[in-house]
């Protein structure tokens, strides 16, 4: 792991050095206008149109590698025949710049679940032709936790450069191959490392800021969760939930998805790959009506058990990365972070 | 005295040591491939429910094509969808797919609806089987209730195509009226084979049903049998399998001799979409063929 120095002209001569050699670049931009203005990942063509102070995005860079919707191949209907064709999918280059280090977590995380039987060609396409400049975050409110599920402010993890805003610029740590191939593709723009230090106190203060929001240990938790599959904390857990799915559609990590053959037309379509969540009641709702999952309590139950306890047992990682966006969005006020201070409690962790 | 009375001490069984095994991984054959498949036959069974016989349309797709008895394939139908449907036929039966459907959703009503010849795509076949080779040289119990049927033809299939491998054959079929009986055509052949007996109960007879009434455990009421040399398989409606397997557990069959198919609501068979999860268990990779004991330690399997 080596150091470098990238001054704030650097970096915007980065982006279009980049846009130039034809690579997609994608960094949080201000879109839509008036109350509809927010934060969000999207793909800039100039420096100008890069926000990197104002905090996280609304939604993260999860739709980058697995988009909301996907054709997977056309059918065409012919009397009692039907014909299939392939749909060719290009790996467009691309650069992230600006992933806030929650963000660029999650995508390692889900690479266990895409790669550990069949591995998801589409997936693994779009993470080889994508790097990620994550940034460091300066905690954006009372909602992060990133630090309760091991991660922090300034979390490495998933990223291949993380930039440290310093006086005038970033501090980079490069971090991967990837990472270093960027910094010799576009070798002047980066300088000697010098604001180490500064950096570092950047990182600290960052760090107590998130920290205070929850501390819990998610190991007790996990245990927790394993023993206590039919307490009676499950039963009222969700009464405010609308089972609307805001939740999974933010989340980072979330990654149900639904098959559906669409029309386009009568004789001939798309097979698709769509978002899904387990919050919904007909996720699991069987041909002969029987549900597994028959209550919103027992569907609330599968996502926090899912993320802090199977997930973890399967594939060694907590299935969250403390963004924060599901409690920020929900609309009936349910609250991950209440949630797992409570587990915590229980657990007899601190909290 | 102890000798004089034989009690059965699970201890003693080969397998009882290990740890059930929750990940154990299906044998997946191309399954992101898709068969080009025609029907070639459909056999009215119920009101709701049809037989259909696919076949492989291209030669060489059809040698390759193998399942084990417990198995299902994703079956498509362009423009409407694919559904996780349990094999019905003989494994045998190379290149030919048999597929008991119930028309309950959108793609299952469409294919009611197609004729013979037309054209449908089968991805797989997925999952865990049920474990024929083990069960060698034992009584075999084969319980289904209602569509249970579908996927317990293939075992059934099996057993009478190997008859010597096996001892003796128990079927044990019950549905809520007679005029949802499956496969009834076929009671007469499997009943006539040397050490099979067949007993078909009804929860409401009518005027017609000359057989017994009740619920499927009536059918077990002072059944011999000795629980270490037997092997049960239950398939049917998740309410069915607490009641069957708990009989024989009374009767001394151990919970890892029953073998059970769980249904789960399935999309992409490759454990990726969660929609089959059961806890940390992906149905469509590690079921849906499961022995009792692991489904006891599944939270909310059934």
């Amino acid at each position: 792991m080596s150091a470098k120095t990238l001054t704030q002209a650097d970096l915007a001569s980065l982006v279009g050095d980049l846009v130039a050699a034809g690579t997609r670049v994608v960094a949080p931009s201000r879109t839509g206008v008036g109350p509809l203005q927010h934060l969000d990942y999207r793909e800039i063509k100039k420096a100008d149109e890069m926000t990197l102070d104002a905090g996280l995005p609304k939604r993260s860079i999860k739709e980058l590698f697995f988009p909301p919707t996907e054709v997977l191949f056309r059918w065409k209907q012919k009397k009692n025949d039907f014909e299939l064709q392939e749909v060719e999918t290009k790996f467009q280059k691309t650069v992230v710049i600006g992933a806030r280090p929650c963000d660029a977590a999650a995508p390692e995380i889900v690479d266990r679940l895409m790669n550990w039987d069949y591995k998801d060609e589409l997936w693994n396409g779009r993470r080889e032709a994508t790097t990620i400049v994550a940034l460091a975050c300066d905690g954006q409110d009372k909602s992060c936790f990133c630090t309760a599920v091991g991660l922090g402010p300034d979390s490495t993890k998933g990223a291949d450069v993380l930039l440290v805003p310093v006086k005038g610029g970033y501090h980079a740590e490069i971090l991967t191959a990837k990472g270093e191939a960027l910094v010799k593709d576009f070798g002047k723009r980066f300088g000697e490392a010098k604001s180490a230090d500064e950096a570092g106190k950047f990182r600290e203060t960052a760090r107590a800021k998130v920290e205070g929001n929850l501390k819990v240990d998610p190991k007790p938790i996990r245990t927790w969760l394993d023993g206590h599959f039919e307490d009676k904390y499950w039963g009222e857990i969700a009464l405010r939930c609308h089972g609307c799915g805001a939740c999974a559609s933010v989340c980072p990590t979330c990654h149900c998805f639904d098959i559906v053959d669409e029309p386009e037309g009568i004789y001939e379509g798309a097979r698709r790959r769509n978002w899904d969540t387990c919050q919904t009641g007909k996720f699991t709702l069987h041909g002969s009506g029987h549900n597994p999952r028959g209550t919103q309590n027992m569907r609330f139950r599968q996502r926090v058990t899912h993320k802090f306890a199977i997930y973890p047992r399967k594939f060694e990682e907590i299935l969250c990365t403390g963004c924060g966006r599901c409690a920020r969005a929900c609309p009936g006020g349910m609250d991950l972070l209440e949630i797992l201070s409570d587990i915590g409690q229980m657990a007899g962790g601190a909290a | 005295m102890n000798i004089l009375l034989h009690r059965y001490d699970i201890t003693q069984e080969d397998d009882f040591h290990a740890l059930p095994d929750f990940n154990r991984k299906a044998t997946l054959q191309h399954v992101d491939k898709v068969y080009k498949a025609e029907i070639t036959n459909i056999i009215r069974l119920t009101e709701m429910e049809k037989l259909f016989h696919f076949r492989i349309l291209d030669p060489k797709e059809r040698d390759t094509f193998s399942f084990l008895p417990g198995q299902f394939v994703m079956l498509e139908v362009p423009g409407y969808g694919e559904v996780p449907i349990s094999i019905s036929g003989s494994p045998t039966n190379k290149g030919y797919v048999e597929l008991c459907i119930r028309k309950a959703g959108v793609v299952t009503s469409m294919l009611h609806r197609a004729g013979r010849g037309a054209r449908v795509g089968i991805r797989g076949p997925f999952g865990t089987h049920f474990p024929m080779g083990k069960m060698k040289g034992s009584d075999i119990l084969l319980i289904a209730g209602g569509l249970g049927l579908a996927p317990l033809r293939a075992p059934i299939f099996h057993v009478t195509e190997n008859r010597s491998d096996y001892r003796n054959v128990h079927i044990m079929y019950g549905t809520k009226d007679p005029s949802q009986l499956l496969f009834d055509y076929q009671y007469k052949q499997w009943e006539r084979i040397d050490g099979v007996n067949l007993s078909v109960i009804v929860e409401r007879a009518d005027d017609t049903w000359k057989g017994p009434v009740g619920l499927i455990t009536k059918l077990m009421d002072g059944m011999k049998i000795v629980g270490d040399e037997t092997y049960a398989i239950v398939c049917g409606p998740p309410v069915m399998f607490k009641f069957v397997c708990n009989q024989l557990g009374k009767m001394g069959v151990p919970m890892h001799r029953m073998f059970v198919s769980l249904e789960r609501r399935m999309h992409c068979g490759m454990g990726k979409c969660c929609r089959c999860n059961i806890g940390s268990t992906y149905t469509c990779v590690d079921g849906p063929v499961f022995d009792y004991w692991s489904v006891m330690n599944l939270k909310e399997a059934i």
